[in-house]
């Protein structure tokens, strides 16, 4: 378990010295502070009431909180993708699985360093973002921490997917496919709920089985769950949205956060199993 | 260029091991206890390899290979590109599977986890952490070799001190030349003092000086106890560090043993007589094929051991004898021969 550690800590000291958190803190602060300057105007803006204001300023909350969701996403996939493809290509691996230690262990300290990335981010993200929005308007998420552990939990799952794809596949290839199977999931959740609304069985069959072969959609929706007051639960269901891909009637059942946990469990005895099966 | 002994033929034309103390002998297989599969009891050898075998789909890249490494010996394992070298280090390390046969590293079976904490590795594709420093790469492995943290210090700085890059040690590997990245992999290989060495192509980057100070570092290794496996296309590396080499062509064993075993124990004599009488044949063609080359003569095929006789022979039929070179086969002619016997 000690070489797991060893990896791990060089995986994140890899990643500080690659300026690769510098680069995603920068870019964070800055779009945090535009959204700090939004918020303030949705916040004090003679047009509109306060009634309206106290809904139209989660609604818009989700929406930053959606794209803070695809970067998070984007860079499990990017981090992730060549975690071993690409030391495998560049003979970086040779000398680290010559020594006496499990390949499983390598393969743990990578994902163990990339999570720790991805649930930092993913909590400095939550901590700016939900800070400035009470700055400007004074609305606090029902539950801030959950929607930080969905939004983690959601780049986990997708940091292990492509660790598997690169366990096998090149670098790039591994990358777009992670991020086009993240894409193809969130589309069917937004197909799942055009069926809910318009009850079309079909369509609701898309969405539940993209939901269980890759849950970060429900992951997601835990997520904008626990970003919602009960005024925008009540108002949105007595406006009977049309698929509002924004919306979440509930929290995710434990029996579906349970098959998540099995999913990534899967998956990740997949990974090390094809590392552990793959010759160098 | 002489034919090999029948022995060195026999072993050739079977693709035998040779084991050490005689040529042509066949490899003992790899069962019953170590010290009955051991050519030397007491000590099993370094490696011993027998009928190993890969293939990857249709191709047979190591075929029915039989290899036996002696303990504290620099052993050399030479073949033209293709000739299925790196495949044989990768199986013997773990990092691939073998399609057959089976070998043992350092007493173990291939790929035992224990073992490699003894085994120091230099890949012919080095590349390490370019972020990291020479010396916090050199504590990574310190780290994964599980090496007391007493000893993390003084291991890190004799690593940097034999490959010459001491100044250089707090200096990011990205900024390294890359021979300078190939002294840091072996120098990486040497952590932990291990018992056996494997190192492929560990030259290929470095200038002369650099391949200097490598083969002072092999004898190094050896006269430590260490058993050093080198891979290498470079006769001359082979000939300068190696008791004892292999050649190996398409994925097999085509000759084993010391640099004299594998140019053959016949050579040519040149001898630089006066006084012999006419018909001075009669007396020394008893030990090789002689001719007359100006001022010498020159007998082929003859066997070294018995220089002194012919020397002898040559006084006792009334020649004075003012030069004799014995000329032996170049590794690089021998290795040519065998290929092309292939």
């Amino acid at each position: 378990m000690t070489s797991t550690w060893t990896i791990a800590a060089l995986t994140i000291k890899e990643a500080v010295r690659r300026r690769l958190l510098l680069a995603f803190l920068a870019i964070t602060v800055v779009i945090v502070g535009l959204s700090a300057w939004g918020f303030d105007r949705l916040s004090h803006n003679n047009s509109i009431t306060s009634g309206e204001s106290h809904l139209a300023v989660p609604d818009a909350l989700i929406l930053f909180m959606f794209m803070f969701s695809f970067v998070l996403a984007l860079s499990a996939s990017a981090i992730a993708s060549p975690a071993i493809s690409s030391e495998i290509e560049s003979g970086v691996l040779m000398t680290i699985v010559t020594r006496p230690l499990r390949r499983a262990e390598v393969l743990l300290g990578k994902w163990c360093g990339l999570a720790a990335l991805l649930a930092g981010y993913a909590a400095v993200v939550c901590a700016l973002e939900f800070g400035v929005v009470d700055w400007a308007s004074g609305f606090v998420p029902p539950n801030p921490v959950l929607v930080a552990v969905y939004l983690f939990a959601e780049g986990a799952l997708l940091l292990t997917l492509a660790i598997l794809l690169s366990t096998r596949l090149p670098v790039i290839a591994a990358g777009v496919v992670g991020v086009a199977v993240f894409g193809a999931g969130w589309l069917a959740g937004v197909v799942g709920s055009l069926g809910n609304n318009l009850n079309i069985s079909a369509l609701r069959t898309i969405g539940d089985v993209g939901r269980f072969l890759l849950p970060t959609d429900g992951l997601w929706h835990g997520a904008i769950y626990y970003l919602q007051p009960p005024s925008l639960i009540a108002q949105q269901l007595a406006n009977r949205p049309k698929g509002n891909p924004f919306f979440a009637q509930g929290a995710p059942s434990w029996g579906y956060l349970l098959w998540v946990g099995c999913w990534l469990a899967i998956v990740l005895v997949a990974a090390l199993a094809s590392f552990e099966r793959r010759e160098l | 260029m002489s034919p090999a002994n029948s022995a060195d033929r026999a072993a050739i034309d079977h693709g035998d091991a040779v084991p050490p103390g005689g040529v042509g002998r066949s490899a003992p297989q790899p069962s019953g206890t170590e010290d009955e599969r051991s050519p030397h009891p007491g000590t099993s050898p370094a490696i011993h390899a027998v009928g190993l075998t890969k293939r990857f789909g249709e191709t047979v890249a190591v075929n029915a290979l039989s290899l036996t490494v002696n303990r504290a010996e620099v052993f050399g394992f030479l073949g033209p590109n293709g000739a299925g070298k790196t495949t044989v280090v990768k199986l013997l390390l773990g990092l691939a599977r073998p399609s057959g046969g089976e070998a043992l590293v350092l007493g173990a079976p291939l790929g035992d986890r224990e073992t490699r904490r003894r085994i120091g590795y230099l890949p012919e594709l080095f590349r390490f952490q370019a972020l990291l420093t020479a010396r916090e790469v050199l504590r990574l492995h310190c780290k994964l070799l599980a090496l007391p943290r007493s000893i993390w210090a003084a291991q890190e700085r004799s690593s940097l001190q034999t490959i010459g890059l001491f100044e250089r040690g707090d200096d990011r590997v990205g900024t390294f030349s890359k021979g300078m990245q190939q002294r840091l992999g072996l120098g990486v290989a040497l952590l932990g003092d291990p018992a056996l060495v494997v190192l492929d192509e560990p030259t290929s980057a470095l200038d002369p000086v650099g391949r200097h100070d490598v083969r002072e570092i092999i004898r190094g290794l050896r006269d430590r106890g260490s058993t050093v496996f080198l891979n290498t296309h470079l006769l001359e590396e082979a000939e300068h560090v190696c008791d004892r080499v292999a050649v190996v062509d398409k994925g097999r064993t085509i000759a084993t043993g010391t640099l004299d075993e594998l140019r053959g124990r016949h050579g040519s004599v040149r001898l630089r007589v006066t006084g012999l009488t006419d018909g001075w044949w009669h007396g020394l063609d008893r030990f090789g094929r002689p001719r007359r080359d100006g001022d010498w003569i020159v007998l082929e095929g003859v066997d070294r051991s018995r220089i002194p006789d012919l020397v002898g022979e040559t006084v006792a039929l009334g020649g004075r004898v003012e030069a004799v070179i014995p000329e032996q086969q170049s590794l690089e002619a021998r290795f040519l021969e065998l290929l092309g016997e292939r």
